[in-house]
């Protein structure tokens, strides 16, 4: 393990711990400690489903995907649709299919639109490097006005609730509800099956292939093009499903879009371009973080405000002190 | 030797009147089409008699309003374009400045018992300085930082800044407040013309000091900057530099547009001047009328405007649907964006440009080849 | 006599608004090794990377055993049987020795058929095997670039610049392995090392400010000092 290597993860740990002992000491009890710290990994969770797609997509097609957001907050939408939809609820009366359903039709939403989004920005008669990220910038405003077409400006609370989101359990004297460890075990699930892919199949190494030089792996008669369009797909597809997970507990609206597209762009650029792991453990410190001030803010002094603000905050400390991140590659 | 100065100086004087025809037609017609309106309509520039009372109103002061705030869009995309079209740096941070200048105008204009017209004053001065000095910051601690990651920057700042004043009560929060009090003789609703002619002057006097600095050698770094910043890093300009100097520039000018926006809307200030719209507005404006070239940002802001009014309350027909172009203007307009930025990323007037161009290439080519042709039959 | 392998005729190539190839040609005959030779800045990396696809040429043509590949991408041109070994190596520094060589196949059993000629060649290759590129040294580094070309069953190898930066020693060992393999395959060589096109080519072609003035045997080339001068010595 390199200097470089151990430093970092020694900073992540005290980070980590910073953040942890920061919230145990402020919170005083023990079963408000567990709920600041299990809504911290799940919302970090939620970052991860945003940010990964957008990590791997900056790193392999040099595009910081705007839409992302906009793709999650689609996800919510799409799945509250489905899950509320009146003719479904008669067909399915099962909440937990319906919920599955939801997390489907939320997931193939995101790829489609993501795959028709890739394709038309695949080809650009002429665009200089600094207009797609005009671009992107452009699709999530369309995103976002299409959205408010419609289901207009009305957010949608999830108002039906089914098995995993019903049921609870009790710790340190503290009632939880099942499903926020259930979106930790998703997210968890997915950080090890996209790192399973990138480092055992032939894809995933083609892929951090050509997250460093993308053109060789072309002269090595690999059809790039093809891959690019999977991977914007992919992470599409996982943003939206994304949306789809936290539509029961943040329901739909049109706040979610800059909100998580700000905070997963806090995570790529803090874990580091170029970077999964950084990408991952990222997530989770920002998903703390989050839970931590929003606790902290709320208890003492009555201002919320400052959670929504901390990934943006995150994100300007990254930049000034070091824009490459915890992980990241210089390119 | 008098008389010698003097025939230059006529000399130069008919040289740039023939060579700026264009502007100062526009600029004439500008001038004069409050009062044509009012004659054309019956219904005059300062206002209608309506029965025993004369009321601001009619048909001229209402375009006088439309007009007004074309001319204040226009302010802040050629601001933006300065920014972005000239010296090639994207900010999604701009709403930033032009809400700046409207809060601090309007917070001097709020405070009771205090001449509007100092308070006015007072008002103009401290939000140039503030919007100054906060795009002097910004880009001091982050143009430094690659194109991505700066625009990225911004757009955090931004949204933060916004996110706190929407919940920051002194200024009314999400609400934003209004002021009544404010010199009369520039109010829109007692004095319209005053004010469309107050904003006409801002909108011409930004497009001269803006072309003014673009001849200027400063300017020219600024485009060789938007070229290829590395190579003009390595002739050895301090680039960093001249794009905080734009940016700075930018800012302040987008906060003047803003205090003009608060007077004319209703003397009202909120947050959402803060808010995305106001970034996208003037982003859309300069792609759509040409980015990098003088009258682009202003054809764009004119356009955009008049095309929302004339659509705003269209309904097309096609077959059982009604579809109000009113509520999808802004879907149409994203669409509309995305498009430009594919197929015409020079927008109107570089399109226009480049086309005659190549017009003008074609045309030379064929004045060598038959001369070729002419002189090879020997 | 046309048992030519590649035949690149007139082309024109751009980069940006620069003209950096006017005209043209090269003719490489199958199992020989031809050089490309010519100053910095002639054009000679250009070529490769115009033959490749990579910046295609906006004007004549290039045969690829007779068949037209001009315009095509890139991808396919490999897959019709070229290899191309950039300048300054361009492995991948995050994947192991192994994945370098596992990503050039094209079809599923190529490391395996290949992998004992491979460690014939490099046998350092084969202890460093589970090692990331970015830990080996740069000659290490070279001959995984050139491996990586052999693993896929290619007939044209293209290598840019092989020696550049590396010690003499390092480059002895290059010159072995390149003869070796030019056994198996035809190579089209960019050196600026005349010593070492030399001694490695049969046949080479003058790159001159985009153009391609001269071209013919190596054997004629090495006596003819004022052509040396006129196209390579120092301006």
């Amino acid at each position: 393990m390199t200097e470089e290597r151990r430093m970092t993860l020694l900073i992540v740990a005290g980070l980590t711990a910073g953040l942890l002992g920061f919230s145990f000491i402020t919170t005083g009890d023990l079963g408000d400690f567990a709920i600041t710290v299990m809504s911290g990994l799940f919302q970090g969770m939620l970052l991860f489903l945003v940010a990964s797609g957008l990590s791997i997509v900056f790193g392999l097609m040099d595009i910081l995907n705007l839409a992302q957001g906009a793709f999650f907050m689609l996800g919510a939408y799409v799945g509250y649709e489905i899950h509320h939809a009146p003719g479904l609820m008669d067909a399915i009366p099962d909440a937990n299919i319906r919920f599955v359903l939801s997390l489907i039709g939320a997931g193939a939403v995101g790829a489609v639109i993501g795959w028709m989004l890739e394709r038309v920005m695949l080809r650009p008669l002429y665009v200089r490097p600094l207009f797609q990220l005009v671009l992107t910038f452009g699709v999530a405003l369309v995103m976002l006005e299409g959205i408010k077409l419609v289901w207009g400006v009305r957010p949608r609370n999830w108002a039906d609730t089914f098995s995993v989101l019903e049921s609870s359990f009790t710790l340190f004297g503290q009632r939880f509800t099942l499903y926020r460890p259930f979106v930790i075990l998703v997210g968890v699930a997915l950080i090890f099956s996209i790192a399973l892919l990138l480092n055992r199949t032939r894809i995933g190494i083609i892929i951090r292939a050509g997250v460093e030089d993308a053109e060789m792996v072309e002269a090595l008669g690999i059809n790039v093009r093809a891959v690019f369009t999977l991977v914007f797909t992919l992470g599409s597809a996982v943003a939206a499903l994304g949306g789809g997970v936290a539509a029961p507990f943040l329901g739909a609206s049109l706040e979610l879009g800059n909100a998580f597209l700000l905070a997963a762009i806090a995570v790529v650029v803090l874990g580091g371009l170029g970077s999964y792991e950084g990408t991952a453990i990222a997530s989770v410190l920002v998903g703390l973080s989050v839970a931590v001030v929003a606790k902290f803010t709320t208890q003492y002094i009555n201002q919320p405000v400052w959670a929504s603000i901390t990934p943006m905050i995150v994100l300007v400390l990254i930049l000034l002190i070091r824009p490459s991140g915890l992980f990241g590659k210089e390119r | 030797m008098q008389g010698i100065t003097a025939q230059t100086t006529m000399d130069r004087l008919r040289a740039t009147v023939t060579s700026n025809w264009f502007y100062l037609a526009l600029l004439a017609l500008l001038i004069i089409t409050p009062h044509a309106i009012g004659w054309f309509s019956g219904e005059g520039p300062f206002g209608t008699q309506v029965g025993r009372r004369f009321m601001v109103i009619g048909e001229s002061v209402t375009w006088q309003g439309r007009l007004s705030q074309i001319f204040i869009f226009a302010i802040l995309a050629m601001s933006y374009n300065l920014i972005f079209g000239f010296t090639g740096v994207i900010s999604f941070g701009h709403a930033l400045f032009f809400g700046i200048g409207g809060y601090m105008l309007g917070a001097m204009l709020r405070i009771d018992d205090f001449d509007s017209g100092l308070a006015m004053l007072l008002g103009v001065i401290g939000g140039l300085i503030i919007a100054g000095i906060a795009s002097f910051i910004i880009g001091l601690v982050s143009l430094r930082l690659k194109g991505v990651y700066f625009a990225v920057f911004t757009l955090a700042v931004a949204e933060a800044v916004f996110i706190y004043f929407t919940r920051y009560g002194p200024t009314g929060a999400e609400d934003g407040f209004t002021f009544s009090e404010m010199p009369e003789v520039l109010e829109p609703t007692r004095n319209p013309l005053n004010f469309y002619y107050l904003s006409l002057a801002g909108a011409v006097l930004t497009f001269l000091f803006i072309r003014r600095l673009m001849y200027s050698p400063t300017g020219a770094i600024m485009l060789a900057i938007r070229e290829n910043e590395d190579r003009a890093k390595s002739i050895g300009y301090n680039t960093l530099r001249y794009k905080i100097f734009s940016i700075t520039i930018g800012g302040m000018i987008a906060s003047f547009s803003g205090m003009l926006h608060v007077i004319l809307n209703s003397k009202r200030v909120g947050p959402e001047m803060m808010g995305v719209n106001f970034t996208v507005e003037p982003l859309l404006m300069t792609i759509i009328g040409g980015i990098g070239t003088f009258l682009g940002p202003v054809i764009g802001a004119a356009g955009l405007r008049i095309s929302e009014t004339l659509l705003r309350d269209l309904i097309i027909t096609i077959g059982d649907n009604e579809i109000n172009i009113g509520d999808s203007w802004e879907v149409i307009l994203g669409v509309l964006f995305i498009l430009v930025v594919i197929i015409f990323p020079f927008g109107v007037v570089g399109t226009w440009t480049r086309w005659r161009a190549s017009k003008q290439t074609q045309r030379m080519t064929e004045v060598i080849n038959n001369s070729q042709i002419a002189t090879s039959g020997d | 006599m046309n048992s030519a392998v590649l035949q690149v005729d007139n082309i024109h190539t751009f980069i940006g608004q620069f003209h950096i190839l006017e005209g043209v040609s090269v003719t490489v005959e199958q199992g020989n090794i031809t050089v490309l030779l010519g100053r910095n800045g002639a054009g000679k990396t250009t070529t490769l990377r115009s033959i490749m696809g990579l910046n295609p040429p906006s004007e004549g043509q290039v045969l690829f055993n007779g068949e037209p590949i001009t315009g095509k991408r890139p991808y396919t041109i490999a897959q019709l049987g070229i290899g191309y070994v950039p300048e300054h190596r361009a492995i991948f520094t995050e994947l192991t020795v192994r994945e370098n060589l596992e990503i050039a196949q094209r079809k599923n059993d190529d490391l395996e058929r290949k992998s004992e000629f491979v460690f014939e060649l490099f046998p350092d290759l084969k202890r460093l095997y589970h090692l990331s590129g970015g830990n080996l040294s740069g000659g290490q580094q070279q001959m995984l670039s050139i491996a990586r070309s052999l693993v896929p069953d290619n007939k044209l190898l293209l290598i840019d610049e092989p020696s550049e930066g590396l010690a003499p020693v390092i480059i002895e060992q290059l010159m072995e392995a390149i003869r070796r393999l030019s056994s198996q395959t035809t190579v089209l060589l960019v050196e600026q090392n005349f010593t070492m096109a030399s001694k490695l080519a049969d046949r080479y072609v003058i790159i001159d400010d985009g153009h391609s003035p001269q071209q013919g045997n190596m054997h004629d080339l090495v006596n003819d000092k004022a052509l040396i001068q006129r196209y390579l010595g120092v301006a």
